[in-house]
């Protein structure tokens, strides 16, 4: 009998998810074997499991492997986007335990869902297949989905998770549609190889099918980030959403979902760049406009954050349009760097906010600048960011990606993106004349700062102002990361 | 080349008479003694008529989708079978591995109490 | 070689306040020995530029990177951009930097006892302030420029919001608002004259020296300039522009409006002859028209409207908008004797403005209202406080041998040459200065005392601050020659006349 040959495999790529994914399972386990009560210790297990992937991860920097046959690749590009997925997820279990605690809702299943959120979206930066591309998603969808509604007894959460999983499916069905039509016009689903196929025909920007599957891959992504006018669902979701689930969604999805989106456009469709270049144009301008002016008009703050996150989708766009290495190399330093001053900026609205998701109103902060001072001034720093003055990690990553645009001469898409960072900064500043400038309304105990929290907040912190006053070496590493691709 | 076709079409002509025979002769030969309940059409326990919003238990919803889950993943088990000594060793230690997370979900379930009616 | 060229003494000048910032934080709470410690940086600040100063004969003088520049220093920042930390002082800026030490020393002291709350929270902000605006007139790599050019709204925004008074978090987000919108348009120009050097010669920078070789087709010069102008119009403020200017003013605890009058402004004017003018000549010229008459309407409109406020502070704070004018009137003429002329009253007008917004401010602690209809008799009153406001009043509406004299002299003077007709209507503008200024000074000093205030007079340390920015103003006045011999080099290199 002949045997079937089973070719080699080399696991290196994925190694980082099969640990993570091995790690979820057990702590699964270990969650419903052990007596109901704390779960603290499952974070620190998780934090202390994340730390090592990063380890992992990091250890895998330099190196370019692809395995699978060119299903999945391990290269600077995963690499650096990986690290952005385990460090918005470290940071999300650090400051998840005590919110949990006091939502009453500290089910042990949070942990093991967010490890799998991860491997989702470690498995869509490195995926170079659009079928890896889309379990990658998939796995990642699926998980946020009961993230979002995690909170049982919380309407908003319910209507939060169910929301995300209704309109995820229906981006899922484009993106998939998407695919399939681009598979239909070039007779694979590597990416590579969609690259060599589309770079040889002859006139590929006239081949409907294969236009129409980007077209829908790019509606199915942009669902994913959140760009106008496919945004509807963000403000209800984050809003609704348990607020460290809130900070995990806008900083780490948002970032796979870029990453894929790059490598598809960028590594698979470089000679339809000029089509959807355009596109990205109109909806870079539209992603920055709507949240921007939006925002402006939110009490609510994690709505608010919500809007303005849409807007930072925008900006990263930007980078995209431009498409050349400064803006690709920024939206990599703009994600990375976002992830820590938002998911910072949602730590202290924990802080702030009371039981069962109250107190979350701008007007909640008022007075927090002289009552505890060091968390205002981690927020301030954090909206500073945010708003993109310098010199802090917003600025430089904001001034990458313009300088991305400017050089492609995309000269009226850097300044509305200018004016839009304009705007932006009033309702940045508004929080600020409401902890500094305002008093407070009513007395009322303030949220102790357990330490995980405290230290999350130390690693935003850091990470808003190092990479704002020695951009450097991250720089480096962002131009490595994109040079391959 | 339609010839390959023919015994599916076979197929089709054999399945639909044993189905029509089937209907016809227990019509005919069959003793009828008809009530209300034997003629309502659907009769699983379930009110025919009636308001469309009557709410199930979640019970059961949970059970199909357990039912769903592990059913599906047998439907893998197959093709495996099918090829397992061409797979050899490398199949059937990915099975083994297979097998090992869907037991790992067992676990969780059943811990869960999922698996309890009461 | 100088003592002074052995240290890195231009980075001192800007991180010592920084540095002080950290002294700070253990007596954050205790007001009375934070204070002497905030003003003790601040005199620290003002002793090394005035050593500079006295020592700017022995400095490395002409270097060959950096042509009229006194001191450099340059480090790389962020080489993957190109960006370099270069610093250099030249004559204005060694100007700017004086007036900022001095003025900073003059803030910290008139705000000794009137922040009541809060104090180390104000004295930091106070000190990044400093540090700041330090940076935007030491700086000479754009992109640091930029930083700078931030960095020092922010602590402003807080200061004006939190120790304000009146519609202080409007017109503090206003300020910012329109600071902020000006600036990230020059931002994107930066960035683009940054790609276009890098383009024609291969070379990634942001350094002026540098990107002044830039060759930039006259379109294209237009645009950058009209970013770069917007910024600094809005700064200056120029006519439409400057609505942020008498809010942010008038809302302002003192402290914050004598920095604001006298630095802040500046930063707008020093910005358009440092950056502005050089790297695009010829669209400046071409604009020239654009800036006298915004400059022309920014004098006549200021003073009119000066006249008709009721708020003292507001009124000086029109007043600041018509003495801008005329810096902005040297800066379009382009032409030595303006152009020095300008400089001189950028430091003039900081010095005057600064002491009638102190003035205001006592006043105010005192009555606890600005109103002009509040006053009259002081004169009678408190003689010593009133002296000074005369002083001040008469070194604002231009008096000869006062400070404010040479330097709207010279503006005229050298536009005179250029294009009589501005001079002429500029003229027009000291007139209406004049006559808002004497209906100031006899409404509160002169007129017949309207209701009781019992007003104590000025304390020792009033004396102190009045009498220092007093003992600057009547120098300039009489004799701005070193002054003016600092300006000379850099103004001859600026407008093309050679060293």
């Amino acid at each position: 009998m002949d045997m079937i040959s089973i070719p080699v495999v080399n696991m290196t790529p994925i190694l980082p998810e099969i640990f993570l994914s091995v790690l979820a399972m057990v702590l699964l386990l270990l969650n419903v074997f052990s007596p109901s009560g704390k779960k603290s210790y499952l974070a620190y297990i998780s934090f202390i499991g994340i730390a090592a992937t990063a380890v992992l991860v990091g250890a895998g920097w330099g190196g370019h492997i692809e395995s699978f046959s060119g299903a999945v690749i391990l290269d600077n590009f995963a690499t650096f986007f990986k690290m952005i997925f385990l460090l918005a997820a470290g940071l999300t279990v650090l400051i998840s335990d005590q919110y949990m605690e006091r939502e009453e809702c500290n089910h042990g299943e949070l942990y093991p869902l967010i490890l799998f959120t991860v491997v989702g979206m470690m498995l869509m930066a490195s995926g170079t297949d659009l079928m890896t591309i889309f379990l990658g998603l998939e796995v990642m969808s699926v998980s946020l989905y009961v993230l979002a509604g995690f909170n049982r007894n919380n309407k908003k959460s319910n209507e939060a998770g169910l929301k995300y999983f209704l309109l995820g499916a229906f981006s899922t069905g484009f993106l998939l549609y998407g695919m399939a039509l681009t598979y239909g016009a070039t007779g694979t689903t590597r990416v590579y190889k969609i690259a060599s196929v589309v770079g040889q025909m002859t006139l590929p920007s006239a081949n409907i099918m294969l236009l129409a599957g980007m077209l829908l891959m790019m509606t199915g992504f942009a669902f994913k980030i959140a760009a106008a006018p496919f945004h509807m669902w963000t403000p209800d979701v984050y809003e609704g959403a348990p607020t460290p689930m809130t900070a995990f969604m806008s900083a780490g999805p948002k970032a796979a979902g870029f990453a894929a989106l790059l490598r598809i456009l960028l590594v698979a469709l470089p000679t339809l760049q000029i089509e959807w270049s355009q596109l990205l144009w109109v909806l870079a301008v539209l992603t920055m406009t709507v949240g921007n002016i939006t925002a402006l008009r939110q009490d609510n703050i994690k709505r608010m954050l919500a809007y303005s996150s849409i807007a930072h989708a925008g900006y990263a766009l930007v980078g995209l349009v431009a498409g050349n290495g400064t803006g690709t190399a920024g939206i990599l330093f703009y994600m990375l760097s976002y992830a820590f001053m938002n998911i910072g900026a949602f730590a202290i609205i924990i802080l702030v906010s009371k039981k069962g998701e109250t107190n979350g109103n701008v007007m909640d902060f008022a007075g927090l600048g002289f009552k505890r001072p060091l968390l205002a001034v981690a927020m301030t720093i954090f909206l500073f960011s945010l708003a993109g003055m310098p010199p802090t990690a917003g600025f430089i990553g904001k001034f990458y990606l313009f300088s991305g645009a400017v050089q492609k001469g995309y000269i009226w898409l850097a300044v509305i993106g200018v004016l839009n960072s304009a705007a932006s900064v009033y309702y940045y500043l508004r929080v600020m004349v409401y902890m500094y400038m305002k008093e407070p309304t009513e007395e009322f105990e303030w949220t102790q700062v357990t330490a995980p929290v405290a230290l999350a907040l130390i690693i935003s912190v850091a990470g808003s102002m190092i990479p704002g006053i020695v951009p450097s070496f991250i720089l480096e590493f962002a131009q490595q990361a994109v040079k391959l691709i | 080349m339609l010839g390959a076709y023919l015994p599916i079409l076979l197929l089709v002509i054999v399945a639909v008479g044993f189905g029509l025979c089937s209907l016809v002769f227990s019509s005919l030969i069959g003793p009828k003694k008809i009530s209300a309940l034997k003629l309502s059409p659907y009769e699983s326990g379930c009110e025919p008529v009636g308001t469309a919003r009557e709410r199930f238990s979640i019970k059961f919803y949970l059970i199909a989708m357990l039912f769903i889950l592990f059913d599906i993943e047998a439907v893998f088990l197959y093709p495996w079978a099918i090829l397992y000594k061409k797979l050899g060793v490398f199949g059937l230690v990915e099975m083994g591995l297979f097998i090992v997370i869907l037991f790992v979900g067992y676990i969780y379930v059943w811990k869960k109490g999922a698996l309890e009616w009461e | 070689m100088h003592v002074l060229t052995e240290y890195p003494i231009l980075t001192i000048l800007i991180f010592l306040p920084l540095a002080g910032c950290l002294l700070l934080l253990p007596v954050w709470n205790c007001r009375v020995s934070a204070r002497p410690i905030a003003l003790g940086v601040a005199l620290l600040e003002l002793a090394l530029s005035v050593w500079l100063y006295v020592s700017r004969q022995d400095l490395p003088g002409v270097q060959t990177k950096l042509p009229g520049y006194l001191l450099s220093q340059d480090a790389p920042w962020i080489p993957s951009f190109g960006i370099r930390y270069t610093l250099g002082l030249d004559g204005i800026s060694l100007l700017m930097v004086m007036l900022t030490a001095f003025t900073f020393c003059m803030a910290l002291l008139v705000s000794w006892n009137s922040i009541k709350e809060k104090t180390g929270l104000f004295l930091t902000l106070m000190l990044t302030m400093e540090a700041g605006i330090m940076g935007v007139f030491l700086a000479l790599d754009l992109a640091l420029f930029y930083l700078f050019w931030e960095v020092m709204l922010i602590p402003m925004f807080f200061m004006i919001g939190i120790w304000g008074h009146g519609r202080k978090i409007y017109s503090t987000i206003k300020f910012f608002l329109f600071t902020m919108f000006g600036s990230l348009l020059m931002l994107l120009a930066i960035i683009f004259l940054h790609l276009l050097h890098a383009q024609q010669t291969g070379l990634a920078t942001f350094g002026l020296h540098d990107l002044l070789k830039t060759q930039l087709p006259a379109d294209t010069q237009l645009w950058l300039f009209a970013a770069f102008f917007l910024a600094f119009a809005i700064k200056f403020p120029l006519f439409p522009l400057h609505t942020w200017l008498p809010d942010a003013h008038t809302d302002a605890p003192t402290a914050g409006s004598v920095v604001l009058a006298g630095l802040l402004l500046k930063t707008g004017s020093y910005g358009l002859i440092r950056f502005g003018y050089p790297l695009f000549p010829q669209a400046a010229q071409a604009l020239t028209p654009l800036f006298y008459t915004l400059a022309l309407i920014s004098i006549i409109y200021a003073s009119l409207v000066a006249f008709a406020q009721e708020d003292m502070k507001r009124l000086i704070a029109y007043s600041s908008i018509g003495h801008m004018g005329y810096v902005a009137i040297g800066i379009a003429a382009w032409q030595p004797v303006a152009l020095s002329g300008s400089i001189l009253q950028m430091a003039s007008h900081g010095v005057t403005t600064g002491a009638l917004f102190c003035l205001v401010g006592m006043l105010d602690e005192r009555a606890h209202t600005r109103e002009i209809a509040a006053f009259g008799g002081l004169w009678g009153n408190i003689p010593k406080y009133s002296f000074f406001f005369l002083l001040f009043s008469l070194a604002s509406l231009g008096l000869p041998g006062l400070n404010n004299f040479v330097g709207e002299f010279l503006v005229l003077t050298g536009t005179m040459k250029k294009s009589p007709l501005v001079a002429a209507l500029a003229f027009v503008g000291i007139v209406l200065t004049l006559i808002y200024t004497v209906r100031l000074v006899q409404e509160v000093l002169f007129q017949k005392e309207r209701q009781p205030l019992p007003l104590a007079d000025l304390s020792l340390r009033e004396i102190c601050i009045l009498a220092a920015f007093a003992a600057v103003a009547v120098w300039m006045g009489i004799h701005p020659a070193p002054l003016l011999d600092l300006v000379h080099a850099p103004v001859q290199l600026l407008t093309g006349g050679g060293l």
